[in-house]
Protein backbone atom coordinates (compact mmCIF):
# COMPACT_ATOMS: atom_id res chain seq x y z
CA UNK A 1 0.00 0.00 0.00
CA UNK A 2 1.52 3.29 -1.22
CA UNK A 3 1.85 6.00 2.49
CA UNK A 4 4.28 8.29 0.96
CA UNK A 5 3.45 11.61 -0.04
CA UNK A 6 3.73 12.82 -3.92
CA UNK A 7 3.97 15.97 -5.47
CA UNK A 8 1.29 16.94 -7.70
CA UNK A 9 0.46 20.19 -10.16
CA UNK A 10 -2.94 21.91 -9.58
CA UNK A 11 -5.01 21.70 -12.53
CA UNK A 12 -8.28 22.77 -13.91
CA UNK A 13 -10.81 25.04 -11.71
CA UNK A 14 -9.47 25.00 -8.28
CA UNK A 15 -13.37 25.14 -6.46
CA UNK A 16 -13.61 21.74 -8.52
CA UNK A 17 -10.09 20.60 -8.02
CA UNK A 18 -10.96 21.05 -4.37
CA UNK A 19 -14.06 19.39 -4.27
CA UNK A 20 -12.38 16.35 -5.81
CA UNK A 21 -9.16 16.18 -3.70
CA UNK A 22 -10.73 17.19 -0.58
CA UNK A 23 -14.05 17.37 0.22
CA UNK A 24 -15.52 14.52 -1.27
CA UNK A 25 -13.07 12.63 0.17
CA UNK A 26 -13.45 13.92 3.94
CA UNK A 27 -16.89 12.89 3.04
CA UNK A 28 -16.29 9.33 1.94
CA UNK A 29 -13.64 8.70 5.27
CA UNK A 30 -14.98 11.03 7.99
CA UNK A 31 -15.91 8.29 10.90
CA UNK A 32 -12.05 6.04 10.04
CA UNK A 33 -10.33 10.25 9.93
CA UNK A 34 -12.10 11.21 13.08
CA UNK A 35 -11.35 8.07 15.12
CA UNK A 36 -7.69 9.29 14.36
CA UNK A 37 -7.93 12.40 15.63
CA UNK A 38 -9.07 13.15 18.92
CA UNK A 39 -5.68 14.76 21.24
CA UNK A 40 -5.87 18.55 21.09
CA UNK A 41 -2.26 19.47 20.31
CA UNK A 42 -0.91 21.27 23.26
CA UNK A 43 -0.81 25.22 21.56
CA UNK A 44 -4.07 25.12 20.67
CA UNK A 45 -5.28 24.13 23.97
CA UNK A 46 -3.14 26.79 25.38
CA UNK A 47 -4.50 29.23 23.32
CA UNK A 48 -8.02 28.25 24.24
CA UNK A 49 -7.09 28.21 27.87
CA UNK A 50 -6.06 31.80 27.71
CA UNK A 51 -9.29 33.53 26.72
CA UNK A 52 -11.72 35.29 29.43
CA UNK A 53 -14.83 33.65 30.11
CA UNK A 54 -17.80 34.96 27.55
CA UNK A 55 -15.76 35.16 24.23
CA UNK A 56 -17.24 33.46 21.18
CA UNK A 57 -14.96 31.73 18.55
CA UNK A 58 -15.52 30.64 15.02
CA UNK A 59 -13.18 27.22 14.62
CA UNK A 60 -12.98 27.78 10.22
CA UNK A 61 -12.49 23.72 9.37
CA UNK A 62 -13.51 22.27 12.38
CA UNK A 63 -13.21 18.78 11.18
CA UNK A 64 -14.55 16.33 13.89
CA UNK A 65 -14.72 19.32 16.49
CA UNK A 66 -12.22 18.39 18.56
CA UNK A 67 -11.83 22.06 19.59
CA UNK A 68 -15.09 22.27 20.71
CA UNK A 69 -15.26 21.68 23.81
CA UNK A 70 -11.97 23.47 24.95
CA UNK A 71 -10.84 24.60 27.60
CA UNK A 72 -11.50 21.24 28.82
CA UNK A 73 -10.89 22.38 32.86
CA UNK A 74 -13.73 25.74 32.27
CA UNK A 75 -16.23 24.18 30.53
CA UNK A 76 -18.96 26.31 28.64
CA UNK A 77 -16.93 29.65 29.29
CA UNK A 78 -16.35 29.94 25.86
CA UNK A 79 -18.48 28.95 22.77
CA UNK A 80 -16.69 28.14 19.86
CA UNK A 81 -18.69 27.47 16.52
CA UNK A 82 -17.54 24.92 13.99
CA UNK A 83 -17.67 25.37 10.26
CA UNK A 84 -16.67 22.58 7.86
CA UNK A 85 -17.46 21.58 4.24
CA UNK A 86 -17.92 18.65 5.22
CA UNK A 87 -21.32 17.81 6.25
CA UNK A 88 -20.54 14.06 7.79
CA UNK A 89 -17.64 15.42 10.03
CA UNK A 90 -19.77 17.78 11.25
CA UNK A 91 -22.34 15.26 12.06
CA UNK A 92 -19.32 14.01 14.53
CA UNK A 93 -18.59 17.53 15.75
CA UNK A 94 -22.08 17.94 16.28
CA UNK A 95 -21.64 16.02 19.71
CA UNK A 96 -18.41 15.87 20.51
CA UNK A 97 -17.62 15.18 24.23
CA UNK A 98 -21.17 14.21 24.83
CA UNK A 99 -22.72 17.76 24.99
CA UNK A 100 -24.42 19.55 21.69
CA UNK A 101 -21.90 21.97 19.62
CA UNK A 102 -22.60 24.25 17.73
CA UNK A 103 -21.75 23.75 13.69
CA UNK A 104 -22.67 25.00 10.29
CA UNK A 105 -21.87 23.58 6.93
CA UNK A 106 -19.53 26.52 4.65
CA UNK A 107 -16.93 27.28 3.03
CA UNK A 108 -13.76 28.93 5.09
CA UNK A 109 -13.37 30.84 1.51
CA UNK A 110 -16.90 32.48 2.06
CA UNK A 111 -18.38 34.97 5.03
CA UNK A 112 -21.77 33.97 6.20
CA UNK A 113 -21.12 35.76 9.64
CA UNK A 114 -21.14 39.61 11.14
CA UNK A 115 -18.06 41.46 10.21
CA UNK A 116 -15.98 41.40 13.39
CA UNK A 117 -18.62 39.29 15.74
CA UNK A 118 -16.25 37.03 17.18
CA UNK A 119 -14.02 37.36 19.60
CA UNK A 120 -11.44 35.05 18.62
CA UNK A 121 -10.90 32.66 15.25
CA UNK A 122 -8.63 29.32 14.58
CA UNK A 123 -8.03 27.63 11.65
CA UNK A 124 -6.27 24.62 12.56
CA UNK A 125 -4.92 22.12 9.26
CA UNK A 126 -7.42 23.93 6.61
CA UNK A 127 -5.90 26.10 4.97
CA UNK A 128 -3.17 23.79 3.21
CA UNK A 129 -6.35 21.84 1.85
CA UNK A 130 -6.74 24.65 -0.68
CA UNK A 131 -5.09 24.97 -4.03
CA UNK A 132 -3.89 28.14 -5.00
CA UNK A 133 -2.07 31.10 -2.89
CA UNK A 134 -4.98 33.43 -3.86
CA UNK A 135 -7.44 30.96 -2.40
CA UNK A 136 -5.29 30.68 0.63
CA UNK A 137 -5.12 34.51 1.37
CA UNK A 138 -9.33 34.76 0.48
CA UNK A 139 -9.20 32.24 3.67
CA UNK A 140 -6.94 34.18 5.82
CA UNK A 141 -8.93 37.39 5.27
CA UNK A 142 -11.71 35.51 5.74
CA UNK A 143 -10.76 34.98 9.37
CA UNK A 144 -9.15 38.83 9.79
CA UNK A 145 -12.96 39.72 8.93
CA UNK A 146 -14.46 37.32 11.37
CA UNK A 147 -12.77 38.33 14.65
CA UNK A 148 -13.17 41.62 16.31
CA UNK A 149 -11.10 44.74 14.51
CA UNK A 150 -10.60 46.02 18.30
CA UNK A 151 -9.64 42.41 20.40
CA UNK A 152 -9.53 39.44 17.91
CA UNK A 153 -7.46 36.51 18.40
CA UNK A 154 -6.56 33.79 15.92
CA UNK A 155 -4.76 30.73 15.59
CA UNK A 156 -3.52 29.40 12.27
CA UNK A 157 -1.57 25.88 11.92
CA UNK A 158 -0.55 24.37 8.27
CA UNK A 159 0.81 21.97 7.40
CA UNK A 160 5.09 22.43 6.95
CA UNK A 161 7.59 21.11 4.54
CA UNK A 162 9.91 20.56 7.10
CA UNK A 163 8.37 17.05 8.86
CA UNK A 164 9.68 15.99 12.20
CA UNK A 165 11.72 12.85 12.43
CA UNK A 166 8.40 10.84 13.65
CA UNK A 167 6.27 11.32 10.60
CA UNK A 168 6.88 8.28 8.73
CA UNK A 169 5.99 10.23 5.36
CA UNK A 170 8.71 10.32 2.36
CA UNK A 171 8.41 14.37 1.51
CA UNK A 172 9.13 15.01 -2.21
CA UNK A 173 12.21 17.25 -2.32
CA UNK A 174 11.27 20.97 -3.04
CA UNK A 175 13.62 20.68 -6.17
CA UNK A 176 11.47 18.34 -7.91
CA UNK A 177 8.42 19.95 -6.89
CA UNK A 178 9.07 23.38 -7.84
CA UNK A 179 9.97 21.91 -12.02
CA UNK A 180 6.32 20.59 -11.67
CA UNK A 181 4.77 23.78 -10.17
CA UNK A 182 5.95 26.30 -12.93
CA UNK A 183 2.47 28.56 -12.35
CA UNK A 184 3.02 29.01 -8.62
CA UNK A 185 4.97 32.40 -7.74
CA UNK A 186 8.92 31.82 -7.44
CA UNK A 187 8.97 33.20 -4.08
CA UNK A 188 6.41 30.96 -2.25
CA UNK A 189 8.21 27.55 -2.47
CA UNK A 190 5.84 25.49 -1.10
CA UNK A 191 4.77 21.93 -2.15
CA UNK A 192 1.99 20.77 -4.16
CA UNK A 193 1.49 17.03 -2.82
CA UNK A 194 -0.95 14.19 -2.67
CA UNK A 195 -1.07 12.87 0.78
CA UNK A 196 -2.91 9.41 0.82
CA UNK A 197 -5.16 8.35 3.29
CA UNK A 198 -5.68 4.17 3.58
CA UNK A 199 -9.59 3.30 4.39
CA UNK A 200 -10.08 -0.04 5.53
CA UNK A 201 -12.89 -1.08 5.32
CA UNK A 202 -14.36 -2.75 8.69
CA UNK A 203 -14.22 -6.44 7.86
CA UNK A 204 -17.61 -8.28 9.33
CA UNK A 205 -15.63 -11.47 10.04
CA UNK A 206 -12.32 -10.40 13.27
CA UNK A 207 -10.81 -13.27 11.21
CA UNK A 208 -10.46 -12.32 8.11
CA UNK A 209 -7.35 -13.41 6.36
CA UNK A 210 -5.02 -10.40 5.86
CA UNK A 211 -5.00 -10.52 2.12
CA UNK A 212 -8.73 -10.18 2.48
CA UNK A 213 -8.45 -7.07 4.46
CA UNK A 214 -5.80 -5.96 2.16
CA UNK A 215 -8.31 -6.10 -0.46
CA UNK A 216 -11.03 -4.06 1.01
CA UNK A 217 -8.98 -0.98 1.49
CA UNK A 218 -9.22 2.15 -0.48
CA UNK A 219 -6.67 4.45 -1.03
CA UNK A 220 -7.44 8.27 -0.82
CA UNK A 221 -5.61 11.04 -2.13
CA UNK A 222 -6.05 13.92 -0.69
CA UNK A 223 -4.52 17.56 -1.70
CA UNK A 224 -2.04 19.52 0.78
CA UNK A 225 -0.09 22.28 -0.12
CA UNK A 226 2.87 22.03 2.64
CA UNK A 227 3.93 25.48 3.48
CA UNK A 228 7.42 26.63 3.34
CA UNK A 229 9.35 28.48 6.32
CA UNK A 230 8.31 31.82 6.55
CA UNK A 231 5.44 31.21 4.03
CA UNK A 232 2.66 31.72 6.61
CA UNK A 233 3.79 35.16 7.88
CA UNK A 234 4.03 36.03 4.52
CA UNK A 235 0.61 34.81 3.39
CA UNK A 236 -0.76 36.66 6.92
CA UNK A 237 1.15 39.81 5.85
CA UNK A 238 -0.77 39.85 2.14
CA UNK A 239 -4.09 39.52 3.46
CA UNK A 240 -3.88 41.96 6.25
CA UNK A 241 -2.62 44.81 3.77
CA UNK A 242 -5.30 43.80 0.96
CA UNK A 243 -7.61 44.76 3.90
CA UNK A 244 -5.86 48.11 4.69
CA UNK A 245 -4.30 46.30 7.82
CA UNK A 246 -1.06 47.51 9.39
CA UNK A 247 0.78 44.80 10.32
CA UNK A 248 3.11 46.05 12.90
CA UNK A 249 5.68 43.82 15.01
CA UNK A 250 5.30 42.80 19.28
CA UNK A 251 7.91 45.44 20.12
CA UNK A 252 6.58 48.59 17.62
CA UNK A 253 3.37 48.02 18.89
CA UNK A 254 3.04 50.85 21.37
CA UNK A 255 4.79 53.43 19.17
CA UNK A 256 2.05 53.32 16.70
CA UNK A 257 -0.18 56.07 16.12
CA UNK A 258 -3.74 56.85 17.10
CA UNK A 259 -6.49 56.13 14.71
CA UNK A 260 -4.40 53.17 13.25
CA UNK A 261 -5.66 49.63 12.82
CA UNK A 262 -3.73 46.38 12.59
CA UNK A 263 -2.37 43.29 13.49
CA UNK A 264 0.33 41.45 14.79
CA UNK A 265 1.72 38.46 14.92
CA UNK A 266 2.28 37.27 18.68
CA UNK A 267 3.82 34.19 18.62
CA UNK A 268 4.97 31.81 15.53
CA UNK A 269 6.25 28.64 15.18
CA UNK A 270 7.06 24.95 14.04
CA UNK A 271 5.32 22.30 15.86
CA UNK A 272 5.06 18.70 15.14
CA UNK A 273 5.50 19.11 11.25
CA UNK A 274 3.29 22.10 11.21
CA UNK A 275 4.15 26.33 11.40
CA UNK A 276 1.94 28.32 13.55
CA UNK A 277 0.92 31.95 13.99
CA UNK A 278 -1.11 33.24 16.57
CA UNK A 279 -2.36 36.84 15.56
CA UNK A 280 -4.49 40.18 17.22
CA UNK A 281 -6.27 42.45 15.77
CA UNK A 282 -5.95 46.09 17.25
CA UNK A 283 -7.28 49.30 16.99
CA UNK A 284 -5.21 52.53 18.54
CA UNK B 1 -27.56 22.59 15.92
CA UNK B 2 -28.52 26.16 15.35
CA UNK B 3 -29.19 27.85 18.43
CA UNK B 4 -29.57 31.85 18.68
CA UNK B 5 -26.22 32.36 19.79
CA UNK B 6 -25.41 31.66 16.45
CA UNK B 7 -28.31 32.63 14.74
CA UNK B 8 -26.68 36.33 15.94
CA UNK B 9 -23.69 36.00 14.28
CA UNK B 10 -25.15 34.43 10.68
CA UNK B 11 -25.62 36.83 7.98
CA UNK B 12 -26.34 36.79 4.39
CA UNK B 13 -23.35 36.64 2.35
CA UNK B 14 -24.95 36.66 -1.50
CA UNK B 15 -22.80 38.56 -3.40
CA UNK B 16 -23.78 42.21 -3.33
CA UNK B 17 -25.86 41.70 -0.89
CA UNK B 18 -24.56 44.02 1.61
CA UNK B 19 -27.07 45.61 3.46
CA UNK B 20 -30.06 44.73 5.59
CA UNK B 21 -28.31 41.23 5.59
CA UNK B 22 -28.84 40.51 9.29
CA UNK B 23 -30.83 38.96 10.60
CA UNK B 24 -31.87 36.08 9.05
CA UNK B 25 -35.82 35.43 9.09
CA UNK B 26 -36.95 32.03 10.57
CA UNK B 27 -39.19 29.96 8.16
CA UNK B 28 -41.03 26.68 8.93
CA UNK B 29 -38.90 25.26 11.59
CA UNK B 30 -39.22 22.26 14.21
CA UNK B 31 -37.73 23.48 17.16
CA UNK B 32 -36.59 21.37 20.32
CA UNK B 33 -35.88 21.88 24.05
CA UNK B 34 -32.32 20.83 25.68
CA UNK B 35 -31.40 21.60 28.96
CA UNK B 36 -27.96 23.08 29.06
CA UNK B 37 -25.58 23.96 31.54
CA UNK B 38 -25.81 27.11 33.51
CA UNK B 39 -23.11 29.37 33.09
CA UNK B 40 -23.23 32.94 34.27
CA UNK B 41 -19.62 34.41 33.84
CA UNK B 42 -20.11 33.13 30.15
CA UNK B 43 -23.34 35.05 29.49
CA UNK B 44 -22.01 38.25 31.30
CA UNK B 45 -18.90 38.37 28.82
CA UNK B 46 -21.73 37.66 25.84
CA UNK B 47 -23.79 39.57 27.17
CA UNK B 48 -22.52 42.89 25.73
CA UNK B 49 -21.18 41.44 22.23
CA UNK B 50 -24.99 40.27 21.45
CA UNK B 51 -27.10 41.90 18.75
CA UNK B 52 -30.15 42.74 21.13
CA UNK B 53 -32.76 43.45 18.84
CA UNK B 54 -32.08 40.71 16.47
CA UNK B 55 -31.78 38.00 19.21
CA UNK B 56 -35.31 39.06 20.86
CA UNK B 57 -37.00 39.10 17.31
CA UNK B 58 -35.45 35.78 16.49
CA UNK B 59 -36.89 34.22 19.77
CA UNK B 60 -40.13 35.26 19.19
CA UNK B 61 -40.06 33.54 15.86
CA UNK B 62 -39.72 30.66 17.47
CA UNK B 63 -42.46 31.28 19.97
CA UNK B 64 -40.85 32.63 22.85
CA UNK B 65 -41.44 35.89 24.30
CA UNK B 66 -39.66 35.85 27.58
CA UNK B 67 -36.95 38.12 26.87
CA UNK B 68 -37.73 42.32 27.21
CA UNK B 69 -37.55 44.54 24.52
CA UNK B 70 -34.85 46.60 25.92
CA UNK B 71 -31.58 44.84 27.77
CA UNK B 72 -31.59 45.89 31.30
CA UNK B 73 -28.95 47.18 33.26
CA UNK B 74 -29.74 45.16 36.10
CA UNK B 75 -28.28 41.53 35.52
CA UNK B 76 -29.84 39.45 38.01
CA UNK B 77 -30.02 35.19 37.82
CA UNK B 78 -33.76 35.25 36.73
CA UNK B 79 -32.17 37.69 33.67
CA UNK B 80 -29.17 35.56 33.47
CA UNK B 81 -31.42 32.10 33.56
CA UNK B 82 -33.81 33.53 30.47
CA UNK B 83 -31.15 35.10 28.25
CA UNK B 84 -29.17 31.49 28.93
CA UNK B 85 -32.27 29.23 27.92
CA UNK B 86 -33.24 31.85 24.97
CA UNK B 87 -29.45 31.31 23.56
CA UNK B 88 -28.34 27.73 24.22
CA UNK B 89 -31.24 25.53 25.11
CA UNK B 90 -33.74 26.35 21.66
CA UNK B 91 -32.33 23.97 18.69
CA UNK B 92 -33.62 24.76 15.41
CA UNK B 93 -33.59 20.86 13.93
CA UNK B 94 -35.26 21.64 10.53
CA UNK B 95 -36.42 24.56 8.78
CA UNK B 96 -34.72 27.40 7.30
CA UNK B 97 -33.52 30.94 7.56
CA UNK B 98 -34.55 33.58 5.01
CA UNK B 99 -32.00 36.83 4.23
CA UNK B 100 -34.53 39.94 4.52
CA UNK B 101 -32.70 41.65 1.73
CA UNK B 102 -31.98 39.16 -1.07
CA UNK B 103 -34.38 36.31 0.26
CA UNK B 104 -31.81 34.10 -0.20
CA UNK B 105 -32.88 30.40 1.64
CA UNK B 106 -30.70 29.04 3.96
CA UNK B 107 -31.93 24.90 4.79
CA UNK B 108 -31.64 23.67 7.88
CA UNK B 109 -31.74 19.99 8.26
CA UNK B 110 -30.95 18.11 11.49
CA UNK B 111 -29.90 21.17 13.16
CA UNK B 112 -26.95 21.83 10.67
CA UNK B 113 -27.30 25.02 8.54
CA UNK B 114 -25.90 25.38 5.12
CA UNK B 115 -24.52 28.31 4.60
CA UNK B 116 -23.12 26.89 0.96
CA UNK B 117 -23.34 28.92 -2.02
CA UNK B 118 -23.04 28.50 -5.64
CA UNK B 119 -20.39 30.00 -7.39
CA UNK B 120 -22.09 32.41 -8.65
CA UNK B 121 -23.57 33.56 -5.70
CA UNK B 122 -20.73 34.03 -3.33
CA UNK B 123 -19.85 37.59 -2.66
ZN1 LIG C 1 -29.04 38.27 1.18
Amino acid sequence: MPTDVRAVSVSGNPEEYEDEHVHAIYDEIAGHFSSTRYKPWPIIAQFLSSLPAGWVGLDSGTGNGKYLPLPLDRPGQLWTIGLDRSINLLRIAQTVGQHYREVVLGNVLDFPWRYGAFDYAISIATIHHLSTHERRKAAVKSLLHSISPNHGRALIYVWAVEQDNLSKRVIPVAQQAGEIQTVKQKDKPGVDVFVPWVLKEPSSKPDTPAQATQASAKVFNRFYHMFAAGELEQLVTEAAEDMKLQVVSKQLRTTVAAGVSGVTAVQTGWERSNYYIELERWRT
Amino acid sequence: MVRLITHNLLACHVRGCNSNNFPLQFQDVQIGLREAEFNPDFLRGFLPKIEWNALVGAARQLGDTSLPEEQPSMLDDDFLKTLHHVLLEIHVEEGAMVCPNCKHVYPISNGIPNMLLAEHEIG
